[in-house]
């Protein structure tokens, strides 16, 4: 069954190489616009050869990871306020909810002037893109938790910081994974949006360089890159943390 | 000690926005070491005064007293036992059973030895390092009296433990209830809307009033130990339950 859908998967996957390739074969459209997957995988081949991919890679990688880490400590904190005090819900809460809908990409020209071309700039519109997710997933969970557990939790002699990192945070932690999940999305757009529009160094900046040479395989290389390390961050690390805790919640 | 005191325990709910008097005055005394069975028609707030000798609600008025001294807050010389149990499921049933005793600072091999004590008592050894989920509904109650058990409570609440559970469960359950209390002598108050549970348990059963209620009827219950719920010496007990709540006047 496993190996199956593992099939399935290489076989589509080798059909799009196959029309693409036949695309570019028919000689529609001039190289320059419409490279083929061989191209690509030149431009590829050659990245890792000179370290720059690898390098561009671990650049972003970095960006992401510390404005990740800011957003979902910040965004769990927020949460749990949110969701314990009714004057932050109904104060900072709606301000959430506003400040949401802005893609980080707009944070862009904000972040440039106060932090400058650096990458505290990036880090700045990493995070401020995934921290409301966190944030509002939190809040959910914790209005969501089972109020006996918080009674039980008291009546055992439970209070303060010790209610919030003993059963706050891990019976909400379902819903919060749910939030680390989208926030990482958020984020990886985010970290890549930036690095387009900084021009510093990164992925985004590597797919840049590719559209002020010309060069489309570049483009298209970057952008598959940019595509497979979503997939396996998606797969490798919020699927399986995702699937434990809920084996472990007794969620399914 | 545990000697409990609820002196006219009033309380009110909020039913359609307006207030609605569901505990009118109740007063009950539980000694050290009573088991004491509290019946009463569905509503009659019976879980709210629970609740209240917890200290997880506030009474509108009167006060509850332990040993004498008013109590304000909830804590761990009440604890309860929770209708659904309550146990979290993110621990394993060691750490569950665990819980209040890491709460209050006690050390780690400290901790093992007391919770052994009890998951043996339980017959949970076994199940030391499953998660709830793994469980049956009577193995998790089993666990959150456990989980009671270990604080050494002055007072034991128990909220309709049983409720969810088979029969057969139950009848055990029954059985090892009798048995915990002999052997801890701690004050238990066990709310149930089950009359020949209440008589099985209870030295002593207090039937509430309808709402606004108030304790209608206090009976002992002199009878050997260990009872059994088919045991048809219990029938007059029940009887006289029974009578108790049926005179309530119109619902």
């Amino acid at each position: 069954m496993k190996a199956n859908l593992f099939g399935k998967k290489i076989a589509f996957y080798v059909l799009i190489i196959i029309v693409w390739q036949g695309i570019d074969s028919a000689e529609i459209w001039p190289d320059n616009i419409f490279p083929s997957p061989i191209e690509v995988g030149e431009d590829l081949l050659y990245g890792v050869s000179d370290g720059s991919l690898f390098y561009g890679i671990a650049t972003s990688m970095w960006r992401l990871v510390i404005g990740l880490s800011i957003a979902i400590g910040g965004g769990m904190l927020l949460g749990i306020f949110m969701a314990r005090v009714e004057t932050v819900n109904q104060t900072i809460g709606s301000l959430v909810l506003g400040l949401q809908s802005i893609p980080s990409v707009a944070w862009v020209p904000l972040a440039i002037l106060w932090f400058g071309l650096s990458d505290s700039g990036i880090i700045f519109v990493t995070a401020i893109g995934a921290i409301f997710a966190v944030t509002i997933n939190t809040y959910t969970g914790v209005k969501n938790i089972d109020p006996s557990f918080i009674e039980a939790a008291r009546n055992m002699g439970a209070k303060g910081g010790q209610l919030v990192t003993t059963i706050l945070i891990p019976a909400a932690f379902p819903y919060m994974i749910s939030g680390f999940k989208q926030g990482w999305a958020f984020a990886w757009r985010g970290v890549i949006g930036a690095e387009l529009l900084f021009s510093f160094l990164g992925l985004g900046f590597l797919l840049n360089v590719g559209r002020q040479l010309n060069d489309v395989s570049q483009v298209i290389a970057m952008m598959l890159v940019i595509m497979g390390i979503g997939i396996l961050i998606d797969g490798f690390v919020f699927k399986k943390l995702e699937d434990k805790v809920m084996t472990k919640w007794g969620l399914r | 000690m545990g000697k409990i005191e609820a002196k006219n325990i009033i309380k009110y709910f909020q039913h359609d926005g307006k207030p609605l008097k569901a505990i009118g005055g109740v007063n009950l005394t539980v000694d050290d070491g009573e088991f004491v069975c509290i019946v009463g028609p569905s509503g009659c707030g019976k879980s709210t005064f629970l609740r209240i000798l917890a200290g997880l609600e506030k009474p509108d008025d009167g006060e509850v007293l332990l040993d004498g001294k008013k109590l304000v807050n909830t804590g761990p010389d009440r604890i309860m036992v929770f209708q659904e149990g309550a146990l979290f499921p993110w621990l394993t049933v060691e750490d569950n059973v665990e819980y209040g005793l890491k709460v209050a600072g006690i050390p780690e091999n400290e901790r093992h030895d007391i919770s052994k004590r009890y998951l043996d008592m339980m017959q949970l050894s076994q199940f030391a390092n499953s998660y709830t989920y793994q469980l049956s509904t009577g193995m998790k109650q089993r666990v959150a009296i456990a989980r009671a058990l270990v604080m050494d409570p002055d007072v034991l609440l128990m909220d309709e433990p049983f409720a969810a559970l088979d029969s057969q469960t139950r009848d055990l359950l029954l059985v090892e209830m009798q048995m915990i209390w002999q052997k801890t002598k701690k004050t238990i108050i066990f709310v149930t809307h089950n009359v020949p549970e209440a008589a099985v348990l209870g030295s002593r059963v207090a039937v509430f009033s309808h709402r606004p209620s108030v304790v209608k009827k206090s009976l002992n219950i002199d009878y050997k130990r260990p009872r059994v719920a088919e045991d048809e010496n219990l029938g007059k007990f029940e009887k006289e339950i029974l009578a108790a709540l049926r005179h309530q006047g119109p619902k």
